[in-house]
Order: structure tokens, then C-alpha cells, then sequence
């Protein structure tokens, strides 16, 4: 009993270090010493992740999750694909390898990119849909409906497994599907698959299921940058709100350009890991599309001086500066 | 290739001798004009940066810079000119070359293109077709090839003459700027430029010349914004001196250029903590935008106006002789070859504000840049400045004025030509000009 009490007090206290840690590297930044973005983010990203991994040691937080998840887009848009989400920092994690071996990445065609950004809707249904048909292709042993309905909301591919999947950090705090030395390694959505495997045609099915995740993921990531962010489910929940019309004063995270300060010069649109075409083409003013992920990669490149800024609630946090440091007497 | 003593198809043939007669005049006035320019700037600001110096010495286009291209040249070391901006310097350098830029600006040497091309056409081009018609302009002379970009009829027409003597490469510039298919033809002529610098130099670009290569050209760009970011408060330097600054880089050795202009930004640094102004605070802030101005005779208009009564002061411009030089960094991804190619391309190309390109908005890139310069360096007028002949610049006139005109900037339109005979003239139209901004300002 006092030992448990000794180890979840352990467990809170690295949670507030790491937290610190984050407010820390926040506040150098702020400073100016840490200039890179790209970095920065890294270190949040990896943060978030061991945060995630404690805070599901508390099943109870896993649906807390959830809701920070889905309210949080309200007002900060797609901040936590760029900054939080684990599973994208598996495939930065690819980008650095792929760098390492000076391969140069692809680019999806422009229009493929924009499609792909409304099939996710589409991949979101199939997620919710997929209990059922599963139920209906190989049903369960005992159809009591009791069973059927913990199995339809609470087992795999459960509705909450559909969005928290990419949130689920690469070390489970659970039995997950693989277990080296002691720890137990999950994946989104391939850990709910190999669990719900009581009929052949139900485990072919999610066998392929869980090969085309790992490919798009180890396969698709090394050539394509952040490609799984382009169609993710869990992204849509996020980018609907940016998407309605009568929603535009909602987020109070959001890019703005100035149009004088701006030459066209094609970098935003160019260094951008998801492809958005909104920054470059757009006159001015706020830029509001729900495939932008807020990761500031084109505010950080972008080498003209306040062309380009973030504004969280009317102040700017951040800004494109000249990246070539100008002048210090104003 | 080309054979000297093939027919030519453009150039006359003259004797040897009218060459070596007309040289040596030309050359003996404008080594005069270089010093009395330097002379007039000095006079101009009294109390000179000290860093100017060297810039002065470099501005000498029969001095050390001449001398020292003849020595690398004699090393193996090959010399690339070009003719417009868009030429991928990045690549020249990272084979190992030396590029110079050789727009003339000679106004004895147009006289003499006068006998190839008909007046009407652009007196820069004209100059450029006599200096090399008698061997003036020393970087011309020692370029190994010429990179000509095809941007105004001037210029597509000027590479194909000048291909009697030098080898030309052609690069196809797409007069939209921002369509897949323009971007697609722009990286293909980069690569095909990039062919055959590696082809005439022998050097195979790789990817680490090539980084440093752009890094070289970023302190340069960094250096460069440092100097145009102090000319945004009070003047610490004149116009014209800054205007030298951007020019010599033409020429420059590159890393050198950088180090001392760094040490200028120091100087001048130094000067906006202390106080010292190169001219009144309150005098009139002006702008040139147009035709390029080239150092060393056609130097007339900002003369004009820093020597005018009452006196303006320029503060910024939008020549590419001067500073879209260098305003735009090369911003790389991904250091891999094939992305650094596509961030050459997209940094000549997109960046651009040149007038030759077309676009619905009605070259809003240059109207922003424009509106950008006004605001941020506080421009209190504008001089419009075309050369006779400039059609693109002259026709974007009225565009700009529309522009200027709702935002309350007084903009004026000076034609000239590459002639001194109409100084007297243009001096009273700047005057009246500067003395109306100057009542503006007083009001």
C-alpha cells in the first residue's frame, strides 16, 4: 500500500519535471536563445509523449484525454497535431533518419494532398463502422447483447479507440501486443486489432489493417513527410471547426500575413511537412485551414522581418524574423 | 566553339586601331568620371564612413578588383558574367568560378552601340554592345562565358550579339511567375546552367560546395540587410554611398565583400549611437524605383538628388543594380542537392519583383515591395526613373502612380538618357521636385 503510494507519488513528480522542463524550454525561446522551432518542437513532442504515457497509467484519464483532444481545437486549432501528438513525432523521428541518409523527400500532388484531407472524414466512419461489420462477418461465440454492445463501445475499434489511437504513446503503461524486456510497445490502431482476432476472415482483415498503418507509417513517413497527419482521423475532429464558416472568430491560435512584407518567395509553401498552399497563395490576414497543423516550420523559414506571425489571442507570440539576424540598432 | 575570325553577325568589323583609339578615350574619361564621382560623394558627406574606402577602391573598374580576377584567371580559375540577376550565382560560385555581373553604364560606350542597334533601343544594352565593342569594360573582357537571362526584349536580343565574341547560355525566364509549369521550366534551365558551368569549369558541383556556396551568399545577404536596416532611421549614410556598397558586390569578391560591409554596418552602428548624420535628420526621404542605375557615368540621377538645393536624401530603392541584389536569401529545407536546386530556383524566380513579369494582380510583388519600402523606411517621395527605351518600366508607370496616389506619396517621372547633355535640365525638375517635398514636409 505505501509502496503504491511511493510510486504513483514518483510517477506525479516526473510528470511536473517534465512539465517544468516544457515551461523552461518555452521560456528560453521566448528569450531568443533557442532559435530553432524545428527543435523546440521536438523536445515538446517527446515531453508530451511520456506525459500521455503517465497520464494513461490512470485509465480514468484516458477519456479526460479525449475531451482535452476534442475541446482543445476549439480555441488553438490543430496545435496538438503539430506540437503533441506521439505518433507524429514517430514520423519526425523517420524525417531525421531519412535526413541521415541525405534522401531528399517526395511531395504528394497538390491534389491528391487536398483529397486526402476530406477522405479522412470518410476513414473516420470506416473506423466506427468497422465493429459492426467485424460483428456481422465473424460473430462472437455468445451473442448476448450485452456482449455485443461492450464490444461494439468498449472493445476494439471502439469509437474512443478510433480518436485516441495516434494518441497512444509507443510504451503502454498496459499488456500491449509486444512485450520487450518488461515494457510493453503498442501502435494506434494495430494494438485494438491484434486483440479482436476470434475468426479467420476478422483476422485477415485486421492483419492487412494493421500492415497498411505500419507501411503508411515506416513506408509512407520516410518518403513523404508527416504523412499520416494528411488523412488522420483523429485530425478531422480537430479541423472541422476551422472548416465552418461561422466558427472563423473560435480559434485564437492562428497564423496571420502581412501582404506588403511578403515577396512570394515560395519558402512557407516549400518547407511546409503537410503541404498547405494557404500560406503562400493567400493575399494576407488570417490564415484559416484546417490542414494547417500549427507546427510554425514556414513562420521559422519565412526570411522577411513580421511577414509572418502566430497570434494567440491577439498577441503575437511568434513571429517570421530575418533569419539572417538584422541589425541590433533599430 | 565560336570563332573569332568567323563572320560575325551582329558586330561591324572595325580596325584594330579605332578599337585601341576609342579605348583608351573612353577609358581615360571614365577612369576621370570614377574619381570625380568618388570626389563629389565625399564632398556630399563630409564626415564619410572610413569603411568607404575600400568600396572606393573597388568601384575603380581598371584597379585591384581587375588585376585580381587576371591573377585567379591565370590560376585556372574561370570568370562567368552575367547580365541580369536571376542568374544563379550560388552555382558559379560553388564550381569554383568567379561570377561578375557586366551591365554597362558607360554613356560613351552606348554612342558606339548606336552602330548595332537602333536608338531606340535601351541605352544600358547599347553600352553594354560598345563596351564590348572595343574591349572596355574589364569584367566583360575576362568573363569566360555570359549567362543570359531572356527577361526584357533588351536583354534577349543583347546575349544573342554579345554571342559573337563570348559563349552565351541562354536561360529561359517564364514571364508568369507563381504556375507548376513556369517553376518546372525555371528548375530545368538551373539545371541545365548548372550542366554546363560544371562543363566549362571542369568542376563537378557536389552537395557540400554547394551549401557552403549559399551560405556564402546568405552572410552576404545578412550583411547587405544590416546596411538597408540603418538607413531606416535618421540618414547615418548617404544614398549614394550605399547604392556603391550594393553595386561593388557585383564585382566582389564575395566573402571580402561581406566581411567589410559588416565592418561599414559597425562603423555606421557606432555613428546612429553617437549621433553623427550624414545630412540633416529632416531632409526629404526619397525612393528611385525603375531602370537599373549601373556605377560608373550613369550615376546622374542620385547625384542630382543628393547634391540638389535644397537637398534629398535616398534611403532605399528598388534597382537591381542595387539592393533587389540581395534583399532575398536562398532559405533552404532540406540540405539535399536536389532541394537546395529548387531553393536557387525559387529565390531567383519567385522573389523577383523585376516589371517583366505579368500577372493579373498587376505585379503586386513589386507594388508590396514598394508599399513595404514606404512604410518601413519612412519615404516621403519617389523618383520614377526610366532610361528612354525601358518599355516595361515605363509602362508599369502608371500602375505604381495609381498606388502611390491613394497612399499620398508623391511620386515624379524621370526619363533620361544615357547622355550628360540634359543634367542642367533634370537638375531643375528634381529641385522643384525635392523643394515640394520639402514644403510637404513643412506643412
Amino acid at each position: 500500500m505505501i509502496m503504491e503510494i511511493v510510486g504513483e507519488l514518483l510517477k506525479l513528480t516526473v510528470l511536473a519535471g517534465l512539465t517544468i522542463a516544457g515551461i523552461l524550454v518555452i521560456l528560453i525561446w521566448k528569450k531568443g536563445l533557442a532559435t530553432k522551432v524545428t527543435y523546440l518542437r521536438f523536445v515538446i513532442q517527446v515531453v508530451a509523449m511520456v506525459a500521455v504515457f503517465y497520464l494513461f497509467t490512470y485509465p480514468i484519464w484516458q477519456l479526460i484525454v479525449l475531451i482535452v483532444i476534442l475541446v482543445m481545437p476549439i480555441v488553438l486549432g490543430r496545435f496538438f497535431c503539430g506540437w503533441l501528438c506521439p505518433f507524429a513525432l514517430y514520423m519526425d523521428a523517420i524525417t531525421l533518419i531519412r535526413k541521415a541518409f541525405k534522401v531528399r523527400h517526395r511531395n504528394l500532388p497538390d491534389k491528391l494532398n487536398k483529397f486526402l484531407h476530406n477522405f479522412r472524414y470518410v476513414l473516420l466512419l470506416f473506423f466506427l463502422i468497422v465493429p459492426f461489420i467485424l460483428i456481422l462477418i465473424d460473430p462472437p461465440p455468445s451473442l448476448d447483447s450485452a456482449t455485443l454492445m461492450a464490444l461494439l463501445f468498449a472493445g476494439p475499434f471502439r469509437p474512443l479507440g478510433v480518436l485516441l489511437g495516434p494518441v497512444i504513446p509507443l510504451i503502454v503503461p498496459w499488456v500491449g501486443p509486444l512485450e520487450i524486456g518488461g515494457l510493453y510497445f503498442s501502435y494506434p490502431y494495430v494494438q485494438e486489432v491484434i486483440f479482436y482476432s476470434n475468426g479467420v476472415l476478422s483476422e485477415i482483415f485486421v492483419t492487412i489493417t494493421a500492415l497498411i498503418f505500419l507501411g503508411l507509417t515506416f513506408v509512407g513517413s520516410f518518403f513523404v513527410r508527416r504523412v499520416w497527419c494528411r488523412f488522420c482521423p483523429t485530425g478531422s475532429s480537430i479541423a472541422i471547426l476551422n472548416r465552418l464558416k461561422g466558427f472563423k472568430w473560435a480559434p485564437v491560435l492562428h497564423l496571420e500575413k502581412d501582404e506588403e512584407k511578403c515577396t512570394k518567395c515560395g519558402i512557407c509553401k516549400r518547407v511546409c511537412p503537410v503541404q498547405v498552399t494557404e500560406v503562400y497563395e493567400q493575399k494576407g490576414g488570417k490564415i484559416m485551414t484546417s490542414m494547417c497543423m500549427l507546427c510554425f516550420r514556414c513562420v521559422e523559414m519565412c526570411p522577411y522581418e513580421d511577414c509572418l506571425k502566430v497570434n494567440l489571442g491577439g498577441k503575437t507570440v511568434f513571429k517570421s524574423r530575418n533569419w539572417l539576424e538584422p541589425s541590433e540598432v533599430e | 566553339m565560336k570563332n573569332q575570325s568567323e563572320e560575325k553577325k551582329y558586330m561591324p568589323e572595325i580596325s584594330q586601331k579605332e578599337i585601341d583609339e576609342l579605348r583608351n578615350a573612353i577609358k581615360a574619361t571614365s577612369q576621370k568620371i570614377i574619381a570625380e564621382n568618388i570626389e563629389r560623394m565625399k564632398k556630399t558627406d563630409k564626415n564619410r564612413p572610413e569603411a568607404m574606402q575600400y568600396f572606393d577602391e573597388i568601384a575603380n573598374f581598371f584597379g585591384t578588383r581587375e588585376k585580381e580576377i587576371r591573377a585567379a584567371k591565370e590560376n585556372g580559375k574561370k570568370v562567368i558574367g552575367y547580365m541580369c540577376l536571376f542568374a544563379p550565382t550560388e552555382l558559379i560560385l560553388a564550381a569554383d568560378a568567379i561570377p561578375v555581373r557586366v551591365n554597362s553604364g558607360w554613356y560613351d560606350a552606348s554612342k558606339l552601340g548606336d552602330r548595332v542597334v537602333p536608338v531606340e533601343v535601351c541605352p544600358m544594352v547599347r553600352s553594354t554592345i560598345g563596351a564590348k565593342m572595343i574591349g572596355l569594360s574589364p569584367y566583360l573582357e575576362l568573363s569566360d562565358a555570359l549567362i543570359s537571362v531572356l527577361t526584357c526584349d533588351g536583354m534577349t536580343k543583347l546575349g544573342e550579339i554579345l554571342s559573337d565574341y563570348t559563349p552565351v547560355w541562354t536561360m529561359t525566364l517564364p514571364r508568369v511567375k507563381d504556375t507548376t509549369q513556369s517553376l518546372r521550366l525555371w528548375s530545368e534551365e538551373i539545371k541545365a546552367v548548372k550542366g554546363q558551368i560544371e562543363a566549362l569549369t571542369g568542376n563537378k558541383i557536389k552537395q557540400k560546395q554547394l551549401k557552403s556556396a549559399i551560405e556564402l551568399t546568405q552572410k552576404a545577404t545578412k550583411a547587405f540587410r544590416r546596411l538597408q536596416e540603418l538607413r531606416k532611421g535618421a540618414p547615418v549614410i548617404m544614398g549614394r554611398d550605399a547604392m556603391l556598397v550594393n553595386q561593388t558586390y557585383m564585382w566582389d569578391d564575395i566573402k571580402r565583400w561581406t566581411e567589410k560591409t559588416e565592418a561599414l554596418c559597425d562603423e555606421l552602428e557606432k555613428r546612429v549611437r553617437q549621433k553623427i548624420w550624414a545630412c540633416p535628420p529632416d531632409t526629404p526621404r526619397v525612393m528611385v524605383t525603375g531602370t537599373p542605375m549601373i556605377w560608373p557615368d550613369n550615376w546622374k540621377v542620385p547625384t542630382l538628388i543628393e547634391e540638389a538645393n535644397p537637398q534629398g536624401v535616398l534611403v532605399a530603392d528598388e534597382l537591381c543594380s542595387s539592393e533587389r541584389l540581395l534583399y532575398d536569401p536562398v532559405g533552404v529545407d532540406e540540405w539535399s542537392m536536389k532541394d537546395m536546386l529548387n531553393a536557387i530556383g525559387e529565390r531567383y524566380l519567385m522573389a523577383s519583383t523585376c516589371s517583366c513579369f505579368t500577372s493579373e494582380d498587376g505585379n503586386e510583388d513589386r507594388i508590396n515591395w514598394l508599399l513595404n519600402k514606404i512604410k518601413e523606411w519612412n519615404i516621403q517621395g519617389v523618383i520614377y526613373y526610366v532610361v528612354r527605351g525601358c518599355m516595361l518600366y515605363a509602362m508599369e508607370y502608371t500602375r505604381v502612380k495609381k498606388v502611390l496616389d491613394r497612399m499620398n506619396v508623391p511620386v515624379y517621372y524621370l526619363d533620361t538618357e544615357y547622355t550628360r547633355e540634359d543634367v542642367g535640365q533634370m537638375k531643375t525638375r528634381v529641385e522643384a521636385f525635392l523643394e515640394m517635398l520639402t514644403a510637404r514636409i513643412d506643412i
